[in-house]
């Protein structure tokens, strides 16, 4: 038995400016089980950032539906929605997000804040998830005295506070130098861990063909459209 | 709620922006300390009033004739005579206890090579059970220096002073100048007198004495003003009427031909003057708090503006419209909170010294400093709720697109 934990049915997006209309996506179809580790690939505007956004309640669809467990997120209301955001997705941004005045620590702290978990136990599990991303003794340093990976890690571990069960990041290591390739495998193997070891459903956006082989199923966009959908591994379905 | 997680939010925000936090609470801080000082020294110059009038009595009243009733001018007859007095004394046994024609007369007087001016009130006998005046040598004016027109004086403890030093002029005689008429007046008593925030209005070159009232009188002794002490357990102002309707009705009169000044009715009128005075200042008062509510509005929406982002990530983390709501609505109300307090300090410390000036302690109403503190946390919530709600409908994405 497998779950569909995000479906998506003749999604179309279209940002309008004033006179001028962008067609974001133009009526994608989409289903994503439990448990899958995906990659999106495509050119820069095909509109992956768009469908990450909506997957990410961030945004939501001009036209179509988004089922998330198989619930309408339409029928969701604003506090319905910002608890999805809280509680059943971690979204990792290109540019980190993370709040420059606040330290690494209280940065992961946050959806703690927002989850209503007790200080206690919130300082806790922030320097837990420090260490999985081995950063531990920068649990007090600022933002803007890490580097690009380790604000990045800093991000992984704040979007992992509330245990979600999907992970989107949309291109996270974009802003990094392609030179820094230790940083870049130390954020990829970070979402591997996540999907083989916690059983997390791991959605990236990223420009690199070889990063993307190591999940098991690539989507291609192209303007707006789904062009391949490849799957490169079929994951032994564990029966239940 | 989140409160206690928000307050520490908002003290990190205030505090990583001192300089512009401090301009923005200027506002309140200018209201607030204007507040606080106006009430402080409005209570405390009701206090000293209050005071003063004690000092005097607050059965003290005068009765004359009501110079409006009479634009010709007073006619001989209109005048208070002895026979009017004992008339008045006789009917109100129980409500006058003291009372004798006003009389005051000043000359100059001089001892050895010391020349100084006397000034001569009239009394009838134990003016100093009435009146709250001390006696240190000697006594006051009593029945028999009344009686038999005697030429005596009680003279105050700084006329005592200044004339003969330290030693005691009970016994001693004062040539003075009455109605063109030279009389050498006994010293009976010195006295002593509370001093007075209005000691330096009166002409610092006289003394204060005390006379018979009768040596003070001309050939006729017919007076156009009567000094009372009263029952004080009775109204004032119903003795008063009830008084010069009586010498009207006596003396064939309009009801409102006689009328009267009592301590109280004064101290009434000085205590409506504060009052309208503290309205009206307080008022202004209330407008630059309403400016300082507005300069609070404008920086925080300078503010979430600047953090259009940071709400951003935070909605994308999980933060809820209300949460967004409470942050910036906490830190308006920290903001005009502290300003609340820093004016409160400022105020109390202007009416300290505003006080100390007049030598006068000051009052703290501590029912005003928290009313001053609540009301500009009010004022951060009601002019940070616009900027707040701003920033709590912000929709995620166009947040985290904010550039
Ligand atoms: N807020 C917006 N308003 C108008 N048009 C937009 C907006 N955001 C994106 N677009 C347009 O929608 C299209 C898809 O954009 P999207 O950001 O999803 O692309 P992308 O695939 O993520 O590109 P990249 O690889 O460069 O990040 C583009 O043509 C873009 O110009
Ligand atoms: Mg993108």
């Amino acid at each position: 038995m497998t779950e569909d934990i995000i479906k998506i049915e003749n999604m179309v997006k279209v940002y309008a400016n004033g006179e001028i209309q962008v067609k974001a996506l133009k009526s994608i179809n989409l289903t994503i089980q439990k448990g899958e580790f995906v990659s999106i690939m495509g050119s820069s505007g095909s509109g992956k950032s768009t469908l990450m956004n909506i997957l990410g309640c961030l945004d939501r669809p001009t036209e179509g539906h988004y089922y998330l467990e198989g619930i309408d997120v339409r029928e969701k209301s604003d506090n319905e929605l910002s608890a999805v955001r809280n509680k059943k997705i971690g979204f990792v941004f290109q540019s980190f997000n993370l709040i420059s005045r606040t330290s690494a620590l209280k940065n992961v702290e946050l959806p703690m804040v927002y989850g209503r978990i007790d200080a206690d136990e919130r300082h806790e599990r922030a320097l837990e998830l420090l260490r999985r991303v081995n950063l531990e003794n920068r649990a007090d340093h600022m933002p803007n005295e890490l580097s690009g990976g380790q604000r990045q890690r800093v991000a992984i571990a704040r979007a992992l506070a509330n245990q979600p069960q999907i992970i989107l990041a949309d291109e996270p290591t974009g802003n990094l130098d392609s030179e820094s390739s230790v940083e870049i495998m130390d954020i990829f193997t970070i979402f591997t861990k996540l999907n083989r070891e916690n059983g997390n459903t791991v959605i990236i956006v990223t420009h690199e063909r070889d990063i993307a082989e190591f999940t098991d199923r690539i989507i291609t966009f192209r303007d707006g459209q789904i062009l391949t959908d490849e799957r490169l591994r079929t994951k032994e379905v564990i029966p239940c | 709620m989140l409160i206690f997680e928000n307050i520490l939010l908002a003290l990190t925000a205030i505090r990583s922006n001192k300089m512009r936090s401090f301009l923005t609470m200027l506002g309140i801080i200018i209201g607030i300390s204007s507040v606080i000082a106006i009430t402080s020294i409005g209570a405390s110059a009701k206090g000293v009033v209050g005071k003063e009038f004690e000092s005097y009595g607050m059965n003290n009243m005068y009765l004359y004739v009501n110079w409006a009733m009479t634009p010709d001018g007073v006619d001989y007859e209109d005048l208070f005579t002895p026979e009017d007095i004992e008339a008045l004394a006789a009917r109100y046994p129980d409500d006058i206890q003291y009372i004798a024609p006003s009389i005051s007369s000043s000359s100059k007087t001089k001892i050895g090579r010391t020349e100084g001016k006397l000034n001569m009130t009239g009394v009838a006998a134990d003016y100093n059970k009435y009146k709250n005046m001390k006696m240190l040598h000697g006594r006051m004016i009593n029945k028999s220096d009344v009686d038999g027109q005697k030429d005596r004086i009680v003279i105050d403890k700084k006329a005592a002073l200044y004339f003969f030093n330290n030693e005691n002029p009970v016994g001693k005689t004062l040539g003075v100048v009455i109605n063109e008429e030279m009389k050498d007046l006994t010293i009976v008593g010195v006295y002593e007198i509370e001093a007075s925030i209005f000691d330096g209005m009166r002409a610092s070159d006289s003394y204060s004495t005390y006379v018979p009232y009768p040596i003070l009188e001309y050939s006729d002794p017919a007076t156009s003003y009567l000094e009372l002490y009263t029952n004080e357990k009775k109204n004032q102002n119903d003795l008063g009427t009830e008084f010069s309707q009586y010498l009207s009705r006596i003396k064939g009169k309009d009801p409102q031909f006689y009328t009267f000044e009592s301590a109280e009715s004064q101290m009434g009128t000085i205590n409506n003057i504060l009052g309208t005075l503290s309205i009206a200042i307080g008022a202004i008062a209330a407008i630059s708090l309403v400016v300082g509510g507005i300069g609070i509005m404008n920086i925080m929406l300078v503010s979430v503006t600047e953090r259009t982002r940071e709400i951003g990530i935070r909605k994308s983390l999980g933060a809820r419209t209300s949460d967004i709501l409470m942050q910036f609505l906490i830190e308006s109300m920290i903001i005009s909170a502290i300003g609340g307090i820093i004016g409160t300090g400022l105020g109390v410390g202007i009416a300290a010294i505003g006080m100390s000036f007049a030598h006068i302690s000051v009052v703290i109403q501590p029912s005003v400093i928290l009313l001053a503190v609540g009301f500009s946390a009010i004022v951060g919530v009601f002019f940070g709720l616009y900027p707040a709600r701003k920033a709590a409908k912000l929709d995620p994405i166009e947040a985290l697109r904010y550039e």
